[in-house]
């Protein structure tokens, strides 16, 4: 038992030698370098990242510890305004992986970031909720923004949004009326709605969907029950073969067009749809790219948002205490058209309604309704539409 | 001759094996970290090496932390080995062991503060426990092989939980389990004093106790001696008459215990800790295949491994400011992982440089 | 003087030990040279550098005069030098001749051809009187006739230097007979032979010249005609041993273990391993089970010791039927059991030999107390084994049981069965590997338990121990008892007739 011991006692020894060794040399930069002020032009950030490569990260983000950057979704988007603004202002940024996914972690996190010499962090998940609430508090001198939630204080009830932090939701049943509306206008009238697991977003986004197919059934004069829409969650987020299975069935029972509404999912109805000849409606970003049979992506413009974001605050203006719900009134949701495959729906259509939302005519957009107003799907106050709900 | 005689000490020659193994880990994510950005490398790897004293007595605090949950799945992993099974189920078994802690924690308020944490505990460690009963049956009375079978039961575990909590303890908004009654939280039992800061909890009290008490049981008791036996020379338990299926499946459903006493331990620290119900496989449950070949599985090694492959992690984390992805720590543990399994190779080696040696006296 | 092969100087080294320290050998074109040697003395090594599957870290190979280098097997091929091995090296489901030709196939176009590789064989075998079926499939033939196929691969490939690896171990006394006529007979034609052996009696029948390795040293060389079985056992052990043991008259009392129409099926066909056993051994008498092994001997020790489930029968310990009960059961009811594999089945090899010793008491109230072992008293019991069974342990009570040499390890499974002082002792071929000093001090025991009174089991492939120290002999063939014999009534080879099937006595 005791060479085992040994064996290992030896190992963590000769690490620690390492490190006294090494830690002498590598603490004083880490203290000072908090303190060098940003350089704007591209030179000195240049110079910087070759001596110190630290110190002068001032914009940063956060991700969770499961996440990655390259998630072709909320990770990704954020990153990519994040870079679109830096690259062109000369500023430095990095994100931060979290080692696990707690509030204490995530505090972590932001303690790295901000030795690092952040200024504005980002927080692109309702995950960082709590750990933004203590954090606004603890670095008054720091910016947060936090996409898609607002911080609490980990009970879902205390809210609070203070002066250095700005939080951002999406309108998610705009988003989803979009996709509806568009889908009944190009022809379609058997559809599907398949959300990953029932959270609010997805919902939400779900009942739009359903609501912007009724909105176009009446603009075209269809009879009622005309449309026909099979609606269900996964309970996933995942891509499974259980998914595809599903997403197939429908195609096979005549479903013409399916809006995946939850992550991964996605990639199971694309492949159902390559294998059974029919079409499918991506989400969150533009997913065109995943499979020809994406008409069009029902989007949250995060890279808008981000950047515009950072030129606010670089500007001065960092909307600071507010909690914006952004839809198409802030061009904050929309669908993908420069690449969308619709062959009757027109950019003229797409801006024609949009037009109408931002305006509110008819109360269109006030006459949405969200996650908390109906039951399910097929409690929605609509005419044209007969909503399926499967198990 | 007489440093000879040391070097070809067997115990030598193991500490060696182990010594080898993580210098060459943390040779090679040097050579990764200059491939990727050389100019950050020095500072990267230094920052590496310092591990959670970058963080100071905070960072060393939270380096404990981040090693109760994969100690436990070690000391799981290492206790199986010692009766001839590989436990790789520790990840069905650590997250049946959060779940049931979990729910413990959310729905049995009506416990006293003082009881509250340590029945979700023990209900951690029972499920764990439950959860190994079937591959350890399958694989005493039925000759299933465990490994198979527990890779199984990784996954029936990994939906019987998310399905448990969808239905139960579950936050929808967050798409996570709801946090547990404040009664539930692991108590700070000082922690918080010594390491000022940090999330470190009695958890590590608890871990220590399990250390403790399997070290004695594998060298003082009648139990650890019949594991011991069935696990060196299962023809030779049964020759002495000891019931092998029997303590067979005990030490794997303790094995399993331990991974889901793991489970609750990490689940019930506070702080915004869920479990968020997603298709994956708790990676702790496989970290403790590691920690466990690192510390020989001994249990006192597999406490010193955990703390070494946390503290790896924790540098990881700090070398981010060097804009390095955290996967370099990946790399390193999976290389010192491999080096570990090596280091019979390395010991050989060393034999016979010192035979050529000796040769020429 | 013309020599065939000559070894100088030879060293070779294994972690941790001397194989070979300064080896001489020199074998004489023509004659039967025969290596002598307990286990574990080096001869096995010795060989395996001649044949080049070691090579050595010192000394020189010289081979009809001339100095070579052997790197593998096809250079000592080359040199004309072939080797049996323990093991036979013969693809199974082959016939004889397509054995013989394996690897020295004579090729026409791609396709073999096999008549003249076929009349040179059945000439070889006439010419050397080997008598093989050539066109018969391996699977087929005895032993005996697989070892005369692996003399004629060697004299097909024009091998002249034939080394034999203990080839007398796996038969019975009459083609050990044979084998002995051969070896003379291809001798006389010219070969050179070296026989690797540790028996006497073979080296006194057939070896002109004798060397002796003890412990990796070269001992010397004696004209086996000039030398006696004693000064020959003394050059090999070191020591002088007893030959023959002195053996009492043996009392024979009540019956302590009967085994009643037992019946063993084969997992892997419906043979049955044991068929219709039935004996009976008395308390104060050595029941001797002789045979050739694999005729259900090691099934019948592990069926009475509850390691392997029986179909049929009955086994009766101590007046109590004990089929169905467990191991622990029947030896705390009164079985000692000193098993056929002891790495396998006697020892925990990891264990250190104190844990060993207590292998089946640890949990009696002597070696533990509410759960905990009582490491110091397990320490103070092992001592006094050690003290009393002479037996060598490094680190004494703390040796791993695995760095133990196998008389040692045999000593200690030995010293804990009959420690436990129960009424019935099987010992499954206790000295099998075992050097002669070590043997002798095992029979000496099983003889003493049988004087005091406890009713030993002998499951033996060695016939000269079942000759000496047995007061009974019954002997088994192909699962059932084919003879129940008196050692004093009968000869070596009548013996021989019965484990060959060829006989069979009445039986109870």
């Amino acid at each position: 038992m005791r060479k085992k011991f040994m064996a290992v006692l030896l190992s963590v020894c000769i690490v620690s030698v390492f490190c006294a060794g090494c830690g002498q040399k590598e603490e004083a930069p880490a203290a000072e370098n908090v303190a060098v002020e940003a350089e704007t032009d591209q030179e000195a950030k240049a110079d910087q990242e070759t001596e110190t490569g630290e110190g002068t990260q001032e914009i940063a983000m956060v991700i969770d510890h499961g996440g990655s950057i390259d998630d072709k979704s909320f990770n990704q988007g954020t990153w990519e305004g994040i870079k679109a603004y830096a690259d062109a202002n000369g500023k430095a940024y990095q994100y931060y992986q979290s080692m696990e996914d707690s509030d204490e972690e995530y505090l972590n996190s932001f303690e790295l970031a901000i030795n690092a010499g952040a200024k504005i962090i980002i927080g692109p998940s309702y995950m960082f909720e709590t750990a933004i609430y203590k954090a606004q508090d603890m670095y008054p001198d720091v910016y947060f923004m936090i996409i898609d939630g607002r911080p609490q204080a980990g009970d879902d009830a205390t809210y609070t949004t203070a002066d250095n932090t700005y939080s951002v939701i999406y309108a998610e049943e705009q988003a989803g009326f979009l996709a509806g509306y568009a889908a009944v206008k190009d022809g379609y009238r058997k559809l599907g709605f398949l959300g990953g697991m029932a959270v609010p977003a997805v919902v939400r986004f779900g009942y739009g969907f359903v609501q912007g197919a009724d909105y176009a059934a009446a603009e075209l004069g269809l009879s009622a029950g005309e449309v026909e829409i099979s609606y269900a969650y996964t309970g996933n987020f995942d891509a499974t073969p259980d998914n595809q299975n599903k997403a197939a069935s429908w195609y096979q029972a005549g479903t013409e067009v399916i809006f995946a509404c939850g992550g991964a999912v996605g990639q199971s109805v694309f492949a159902a749809a390559e294998a059974n000849n029919g079409k499918a409606i991506g989400v969150d970003v533009d997913q065109s790219g995943d499979s020809d049979t994406v008409i069009t992506s029902s989007v949250k413009q995060l890279e808008v948002t981000v950047k515009a974001a950072l030129e606010d605050y670089y500007a001065g203006n960092f909307p600071g205490g507010v909690d914006a719900t952004l839809g198409v009134e802030s061009d904050g949701v929309g669908l993908v058209m420069d690449n969308a495959r619709f062959e009757n729906f027109t950019q003229d259509d797409y801006d024609a309604i949009y037009a109408a939302m931002k305006e509110n005519t008819d109360g269109i957009l006030d006459g949405i309704l969200k996650d908390a107003d109906a039951e399910s799907a097929d409690q929605l106050p609509v005419t044209y539409v007969s909503v399926k709900v499967m198990e | 001759m007489k440093i000879r005689g040391f070097f070809e000490k067997e115990s030598t020659l193991s500490v060696l094996g182990s010594v080898c193994a993580v210098i060459s880990g943390l040779l090679i994510s040097f050579i990764i970290l200059l491939f990727s950005d050389s100019s950050n490398a020095l500072a990267g790897f230094g920052s590496i090496l310092l591990g959670g004293f970058n963080g100071g007595l905070k960072g060393i605090g939270n380096v404990i932390f981040q090693a109760i949950p994969i100690i436990m799945t070690g000391l799981a992993v290492a206790l199986a080995f010692r009766t001839g099974v590989f436990n790789i189920g520790t990840a069905g078994q650590f997250i049946m062991g959060a779940f049931t802690a979990v729910f413990i924690g959310v729905k049995w308020t009506f416990l006293p503060a003082g009881i509250h944490w340590i029945a979700a505990l023990l209900g951690g460690f029972i499920a764990g426990a439950v959860w190994a009963f079937v591959p350890a049956v399958l694989h005493a009375h039925f000759q299933v092989n465990a490994v198979v079978s527990a890779i199984m039961m990784n996954y029936v575990g990994m939906y019987t939980a998310n399905y448990l909590i969808t239905n139960t303890v579950y936050n929808a908004a967050k798409n996570q389990s709801k946090a547990v009654a404040a009664t539930a939280v692991a108590p700070k039992a000082g922690m918080n004093v010594l390491f000022p800061g940090s999330s470190l909890n009695a958890g590590i009290i608890v871990v220590i106790l399990v250390v403790i008490i399997l070290q004695v049981l594998i060298s003082k008791t009648v139990f650890g001696y019949e594991i011991k036996a069935c696990g060196m020379n299962r023809q030779a338990s049964l020759y002495a008459g000891i019931s092998a299926k029997k303590r067979l499946v005990q030490s794997f459903m303790f094995s399993g215990g331990l991974a889901g006493l793991g489970g609750a331990l990490a689940y019930l620290a506070g702080d915004g800790k869920c479990i968020s119900v997603v298709d994956v496989l708790a990676g702790d449950g496989f970290t403790g295949i590691a920690v466990a070949l690192l510390g020989l599985n001994s249990p006192v090694g597999a406490l010193l491994a955990g703390l070494l492959i946390s503290y790896l992690e924790v540098g990881g984390f700090y070398t981010q400011v060097y804009k390095y992805p955290v996967e370099i720590i990946d790399i390193t543990i999976a290389v010192i992982v491999y080096f570990g399994a090596f280091a019979v190779l390395v010991k050989g080696m060393i034999r016979k440089l010192l035979q050529r040696k000796g040769g020429k006296e | 003087m013309e020599y065939a092969v000559q070894l100088k100087q030879i060293t070779k080294r294994f972690p941790g030990v001397i194989a070979n320290d300064c080896v001489d050998l020199s074998v004489k074109k023509g004659e039967i040279h025969a290596l002598l040697g307990e286990n574990g003395a080096g001869k096995s090594t010795l060989m395996s550098i001649l044949f080049g599957l070691y090579q050595a870290d010192a000394g020189e190979i010289w081979i009809n005069e001339k100095k070579v280098q052997i790197k593998n097997p096809g250079d000592a091929n080359r040199l004309g030098i072939g080797m049996v091995h323990q093991h036979f090296m013969l693809i199974h489901n082959f016939t004889v001749l397509e054995n013989i030709i394996l690897g020295v196939e004579t090729v026409s176009k791609g396709f073999l051809k096999m008549d003249a590789a076929r009349e040179r064989v059945q000439a070889l075998s006439k010419q050397y009187g080997l008598n093989v079926d050539i066109e018969a499939y391996v699977e087929d033939i005895s032993v005996g006739m697989q070892q005369r196929v692996e003399i004629l691969k060697m004299l097909y490939k024009d091998n002249d230097i034939l080394i034999f690896d203990e080839p007398t171990a796996v038969l019975t006394p009459q083609e050990i007979q044979d084998l002995m006529k051969i070896l003379k007979k291809l001798a006389a034609e010219g070969k050179s032979i070296i026989l690797i052996t540790h028996k006497l009696n073979e080296i006194k029948e057939a070896a002109d010249r004798c060397s002796v390795l003890r412990r990796g040293r070269y001992i010397g060389t004696v004209d086996v005609a000039e030398a006696s079985r004693e000064e020959l056992s003394e050059m090999m052990v070191g020591h002088k041993i007893e030959l023959h043991l002195e053996k009492n008259e043996a009392h024979p009392a009540g019956c302590a273990l009967e085994v009643k129409d037992l019946v063993v099926k084969s997992r892997f066909s419906n043979k049955n391993l044991l068929d219709h056993v039935s004996f009976q051994a008395r308390e104060g008498e050595i029941t001797c089970i002789a045979g050739i092994e694999g005729n259900g001997q090691s099934e019948l020790a592990y069926a009475i010791a509850g390691l392997l489930p029986v179909s049929g029968g009955q086994i009766i310990l101590d007046g109590e039927d004990v089929t169905d009960k467990s191991v622990r059961y029947r030896n705390l009811k009164g079985l000692a059991h000193i098993p056929e594999d002891r790495q396998r089945y006697g020892l925990v090899l990891p264990f250190n030999l104190g844990e060993n010793m207590v292998l089946k008491q640890y949990f009696m109230p002597d070696f533990q107390k509410h759960g905990f072992l009582r490491h110091s008293e397990i320490q103070k019991y092992t001592e006094q084994k050690i003290e009393e069974f002479d037996i060598r342990a490094g680190r004494g009570t703390q040796t791993t049981a695995g760095s133990m040499s196998g008389g040692n390890q045999q000593k200690a499974i030995i010293a804990r069965e009959i420690g436990l002082d129960r009424k019935v002792l099987i010992a499954v071929q206790p000295t099998r590997g075992i050097d002669v000093g070590a043997a002798e001090y095992i029979h000496k025991q099983l003889l003493a338990q049988r004087d005091a009174g406890k009713a030993v089991l002998l499951i033996s492939l060695e016939l000269d121990e079942v000759m000496d120290i047995s007061d009974r002999i019954l002997v088994m063939y192909e699962g059932e008892i084919v003879g129940d014999l008196q050692p004093e009534k009968i000869t070596v080879q009548e013996l021989g007739l019965y484990m060959a099937g060829s006989k069979r006595g009445n039986t109870r």
